[in-house]
């Protein structure tokens, strides 16, 4: 009896899987496929739930709007939580069955493990892994090592935006009228992501009449500072770069203030937002940090549309969005009018949608007027957007905030493409 | 393959050649050739998902047999696995970029280098074991993460290092398909050899320091010679198996050598069978397969209408994150002798059927 009953539970499933992949195989025409990796529980999950957040109501909501001119839109969300592997299967997986045509990427681990595959499957990939040596796609700059053809990203780079962070510094060390060179330290871990701008900041840094001293070096993971800030403290640094990302940025800005450093913070993209703030505390005080988007509720035309796609999975529309969130919306709406392009002139391929990418000058996603920045790719250089906005946090006893300080705009320079 | 556990009752051995085979019945012996011949048609008829987690099954399963060597057939125990199995990744590309050296070159040099590295973390063992060991070579996995992020002209710092695609004879194997042979031969090669190891004078050397140090020593094993060379041999297939990782993604980079790594590769041989080289690659396969097999779980939810809403999609993710964990210690509690030793227990009640006892 219980055999039976085995056979038949095996039939049926059996009989299930054929007939769910017999349904989305007949739902496969006249769509594409869009991969979207995420880190939803991972060590990056902190600020990669809010960008995957970001990219899969975009998704759902130009899928929900006609898509790509009539094309519909698949699109398929996988937690890889940081792993490679998982990344790699998942590429091959959406490669070889679903025919993708482009990618949301997430991380520095995704992003750097598939270049090779991408570039040799034609696959565009968007990610929100900003190093610099992305931005180089036929290695014109002898510093590139690995030139990578495919891959785009929406925002300035690490490197970039590190820079003007200290285009800004300089300018603020002018402002207060401060006598002698001032100093510069990175703070960060020894990993490729908080290491990824070091060396090329560093050199501007230079370049602007800075001091710049040795790196500190603080773990990626939430801990006891107080040592470092110490020594901060000691070498009189007057700006600090921020390399790290979550909790290790809060432990730090609490340990430096409990030892009482008297330094300019200065984060990366990651390292500051509200949530960042509000768990930080009173040490938040004119904290500088660069964003490529507006804020959740500034008056900015595209801000409809993002109320509009942020409805995808908050009904109530209530929810504050953070900037990383903007961020994968911008994201995915520029392949969106990339594909669109190529639908127009011989088929959404990977191929033509990265032509597609090549297309415009000072491209902005129809409807998101004022929330992404004016962006420039061309076959030779990658760095899509060159602007920095910089904004200052308080935390004011809890009402925190925000504030813009100002917009720097960088140079194209040859060495800094790739770099 | 060379069983180590006690005989069960009936399984009687006349002659030396008997005892000492590799395949313990002629059924296994042709069973594998089987295979293996079967296995190389994969590409043939299936698709590239597959063979993405086949290539994946081979280089784990090369490092993680090198590690089951260390731990489940000397007695050591090692947290530093994914560090050496980076190091072999970078050495391998380093190796071939600054010295020019053919590729199916350096995959095996990129072994002997890290087979040295790892003797040199394995020399406290000649001193300390036990719990004292296993944090003395998580240093070895911390010292050589922060050296892949420093050490700009061996692993290119924070932009990471290319690796060229294997090249021998003219022909590029630089698609899945052709890839997937030279990892197949990889695997067979190293799990050809891991079981001639065990059955030779050292393995069985090994298996005497892990079962009693103490008689080991008094019947003139030399101790520390064979935990440093059980180092080294571990490293040697970790290096390998990361050799083979560098060449097929064709980029390494310093994120994903980390102490999580090291952990899945303990992991890998718990759930497998400590001291079984069989079980080390069921233990490979089963790791493999299991986030895949959960995440096409979540795909189907994603096809029904109830269940294709944020909220159950991202539960489901946090889910297929604690299953692994719950996995580990499922086999923990139920089976800590691992699928080899599941796998012995099916084949036994079917040679017995019916009349098992």
């Amino acid at each position: 009896m219980r055999k039976t009953i085995n056979k038949k539970l095996l039939l049926s499933s059996i009989a299930t899987t054929v007939l769910l992949s017999a349904i989305s195989q007949a739902q496969a025409q006249d769509s594409v496929f869009v991969g979207h990796l995420a880190d939803m529980s991972g060590p990056t999950a902190f600020v990669g739930k809010n960008y995957a957040d970001g990219v899969r109501d975009s998704l759902a909501y130009i899928n929900a709007n006609g898509g790509i001119s009539g094309t519909r839109l698949e699109s398929e969300t996988i937690d890889y939580a940081y792993k490679v592997p998982q990344a790699i299967a998942n590429y091959k997986k959406w490669k070889t069955r679903k025919n993708m045509v482009a990618m949301q990427g997430w991380g520095t681990a995704d992003t750097e493990a598939l270049i090779s595959f991408v570039a040799r499957d034609k696959t565009p990939v968007f990610s929100a892994s900003y190093s610099g040596h992305l931005t180089d796609p036929t290695a014109k700059n002898p510093h590139t090592k690995k030139p990578a053809p495919y891959n785009f990203f929406y925002g300035a780079s690490y490197s970039d935006a590190c820079r003007g962070l200290v285009q800004w510094a300089a300018d603020d060390w002018k402002k207060q009228g401060k006598d002698g060179k001032p100093k510069f330290t990175h703070i960060g871990a020894n990993h490729p992501f908080p290491n990824a701008p070091k060396a090329a900041c560093a050199e501007y840094a230079e370049e602007l009449g800075f001091n710049v001293l040795p790196p500190v070096v603080i773990s990626m993971k939430p801990g006891d500072f107080k040592a470092q800030c110490l020594s901060i403290k000691s070498s009189g640094s007057n700006y600090g770069y921020i390399g790290n990302l979550g909790g290790s940025v809060q432990s730090l800005v609490k340990s430096c203030s409990t030892v009482g450093v008297d330094i300019q913070f200065m984060s990366n993209i990651w390292g500051g937002d509200k949530e960042v703030f509000a768990a930080a505390g009173e040490g938040i005080q004119d904290y500088i940090f660069p964003t490529m988007t507006p804020f959740w509720g500034d008056d900015v035309p595209g801000m409809k549309l993002l109320r509009e796609i942020s409805k995808m999975s908050d009904e109530s529309g209530k929810e504050e969005r953070v900037h990383h969130y903007i961020r994968g919306v911008c994201s995915t709406y520029f392949m969106k009018e990339a594909m669109e392009w190529a639908k127009d002139n011989g088929g959404i391929t990977g191929e033509n949608i990265k032509k597609g990418m090549y297309v415009h000058k000072d491209w902005v996603p129809k409807g998101l007027e004022g929330v992404c920045l004016a962006a420039n790719w061309t076959s030779e250089d990658h760095r899509g957007v060159n602007q920095v906005n910089i904004y200052k946090g308080n935390y004011n006893d809890g009402d925190i905030k925000i504030e813009k300080v100002s917009q720097v705009t960088l140079d194209r320079r040859d060495d800094w493409l790739g770099y | 393959m060379s069983s180590l556990t006690m005989r069960p009752c009936g399984d009687f051995r006349t002659s030396y050649k008997q005892d000492n085979t590799i395949f313990e019945t002629k059924t296994i012996r042709w069973v594998t050739i089987f295979t293996i011949i079967a296995l190389c048609f994969a590409p043939v008829l299936l698709d590239g998902y597959f063979i993405t987690l086949l290539i994946q099954i081979s280089y784990l399963g090369i490092a993680a047999l090198g590690l089951n060597i260390l731990v489940g057939y000397t007695g050591q125990i090692s947290l530093g696995h994914g560090a050496f199995f980076g190091f072999g990744a970078f050495a391998s590309a380093w190796l071939n970029t600054s010295f020019n050296i053919p590729v199916f070159l350096c995959i095996p040099l990129a072994g002997f280098l890290t087979m040295a590295v790892g003797m040199m973390f394995g020399a406290p063992a000649a001193r300390i074991k036990g719990l004292y060991l296993a944090i003395a070579t998580l240093a070895s996995q911390f010292i050589i993460e922060d050296f892949f992020a420093r050490a700009e002209w061996f692993s290119g710092g924070a932009s990471g290092s290319m690796a060229e695609p294997v090249k021998l004879f003219g022909f590029v194997f630089d698609t899945d398909q052709s890839f997937y042979y030279i990892a197949l031969f990889a695997l067979v090669f190293m799990f050809i050899w891991g079981c001639n190891l065990m059955r030779s004078r050292d393995g069985r050397a090994f298996i005497a320091v892990r079962d009693h140090y103490l008689s080991a020593e008094i019947m003139g094993v030399k101790l520390n010679k064979y935990r440093l060379l059980s180092f080294g041999i571990s490293s040697f297939y970790a290096g390998i198996g990361g050799a083979l990782y560098a060449h097929y993604l064709g980029y390494v980079s310093a994120e994903g050598f980390t102490i999580m790594m090291s952990i899945q590769f303990l992991g890998m041989i718990i759930i497998g069978g400590l001291g079984s080289i069989k079980g080390t690659l069921m233990g490979v396969i089963f790791m493999v397969f299991l986030p895949e097999v959960l995440s096409s779980g979540v795909g189907f939810m994603k096809m029904t209408d109830w269940g294709n809403i944020p909220m159950v999609i991202d539960g489901l993710a946090y889910i297929k994150e604690m299953a692994i964990g719950l996995v580990i210690i499922g086999f923990l509690i139920f089976e800590p002798e691992g699928l080899s030793h599941r796998w012995t227990q099916i084949k036994n009640y079917w040679k017995f059927y019916p009349f098992a006892y």
